[in-house]
């Protein structure tokens, strides 16, 4: 049996770490929402720029840009995207460890970190990280993804890789993401995901030509992913949060209950047992003490 | 009465304007572009500058910056980074961002760098000018 002020300890402790529990819940669900209605708007834009990105690539195949050349070598970049914090159940890891397994594949591999959990992953795997990019995760903005994107075209245009891929979980929905592993670079037509209903699907020129119109096009796409990755995992890691903070305030009340059943019952039984010492001490007394004064 | 087509704009962060127009001009990479109903259907890269909606006669100018613009038969929409009335420009941001553009381009180190800053400091140009039809220093 465990020492009473010991339950009481604990049952004051257990339900501080309910009250954070609970406010990390409902925190995350609110980021959440936010995050969600941020996709909403920028998906909107994004779809379209890949969608015409995939149809000047796919109609007009002399077109080339820089960035759709391949290079063909064994040098790939990794951008992975992780969150700044624990306590969203599985979600950094899944992200991390899909990274880590995609990257056994190439012998040369650079990695390029987004969030703390992702370096720290990393560092421990001693792996040195190339590249760090703090502050674009807990409220990410179109303002981060362009310095991102800058900053990898800057180490591509030096011909330091020759791919890059993004590693980031995907949201499905909030209660369905899954870690993913997409090519940023080189442009490759089969690789865009283009799930745009157009209305209008015959051929349509491009002013002033189809290569200046992906020029502009090309820095817009790469923004575009790099943003909406950070977005998706912005979004999942709140709704991985929101699962394992509800998950942990379900416990947190099923011990509470038991904590508590357990300290009035060992209660109730101190009273008991003091009861029975009280009562029991009055008969001893009455018996030994006063009738021995009795008899003298 | 010309007719009309319409016309949705679009920025990652909001849809900017919807509804039926007249006609847009557009600052189209190669040169400045009016569009009308009807027109064959088409994609022009913008370039930063400014973009006039009419609308039953009325004309209006907004800040474009780089972006796209998708004419369909049933629909125009034009997409870019973005896109902004004259009353929400700020004026003192647009100053010091071409100031500090310039002082790059003065620099000038790369090829790369050079159109990067050539870009910011069109984007500043073209947001001060918007911002300065408005209080009628030109017509």
């Amino acid at each position: 049996m465990a020492d009473i002020t010991a339950i009481r300890h604990r049952i004051k402790s257990i339900g501080d770490t309910h009250q954070i529990t609970k406010a990390m819940e409902l925190i995350s669900v609110a980021k959440m929402r936010k995050m969600t209605e941020k996709q909403a708007f920028s998906s909107l834009y994004f779809d379209s720029v890949r969608y015409t990105v995939k149809d000047i690539l796919r109609h007009s195949a002399d077109v080339q840009n820089k960035y759709t050349a391949l290079r063909g070598g064994g040098r790939a970049a990794y951008v992975v995207i992780a969150g700044d914090k624990g306590l969203a159940g599985a979600f950094n890891n899944n992200v991390l460890n899909l990274a880590w397994e995609h990257m056994q594949r190439y012998p040369v591999h650079y990695v390029i970190t987004i969030g703390q959990m992702a370096r720290a992953f990393f560092e421990a795997k001693k792996q040195p990280v190339d590249l760090e990019f703090t502050h674009a995760v807990a409220s990410p903005t179109l303002h981060d993804a362009r310095g991102i994107v800058r900053d990898i075209l800057d180490l591509y245009d030096k011909n330091l890789m020759d791919e890059v891929y993004v590693v980031f979980t995907h949201m499905y929905s909030s209660a369905d993401h899954v870690p993913e592993v997409v090519k940023l670079l080189p442009i490759e037509e089969k690789e865009i995901r283009a799930d745009v209903n157009t209305t209008f699907s015959g051929d349509i020129c491009y002013d002033p030509s189809p290569h200046e119109v992906l020029e502009v096009l090309v820095p817009q796409y790469l923004i575009g992913l790099i943003y909406t990755a950070l977005i998706h995992s912005a979004s999942s890691e709140h709704a991985a949060r929101m699962v394992a903070m509800s998950s942990a305030n379900k416990n947190a009340e099923k011990m509470l209950g038991e904590l508590g059943l357990t300290y009035n019952r060992l209660r109730q039984g101190a009273i008991t047992s003091e009861l029975l010492d009280l009562t029991s001490g009055k008969f001893f007394y009455e018996n030994t003490v006063h009738g021995g004064q009795e008899k003298e | 009465m010309p007719d009309k087509f319409y016309l949705e704009i679009i920025t990652p962060e909001k849809a900017f304007f919807r509804g039926d127009v007249e006609s847009i001009l557009i600052p189209s990479v190669g040169g400045d572009c009016m569009i009308m109903a009807g027109h064959q259907p088409m994609v022009f890269a913008t370039q930063p500058g400014i973009l006039t909606i009419t609308v039953n006669g009325q004309r209006r100018e907004a800040f474009m910056s780089e972006g796209f613009i998708e004419v369909r038969p049933d629909a125009t929409i034009a997409f870019s980074q973005a896109v902004e009335w004259p009353e929400d420009i700020d004026e003192r941001r647009a100053e010091e961002a071409k100031e500090r553009a310039e002082e790059m381009v003065r620099r000038n180190r790369s090829a790369a760098e050079y159109r990067l800053n050539r870009i910011a400091l069109q984007r500043a140009f073209a947001r001060l000018r918007v911002k300065h039809h408005e209080y009628g220093d030109r017509s």
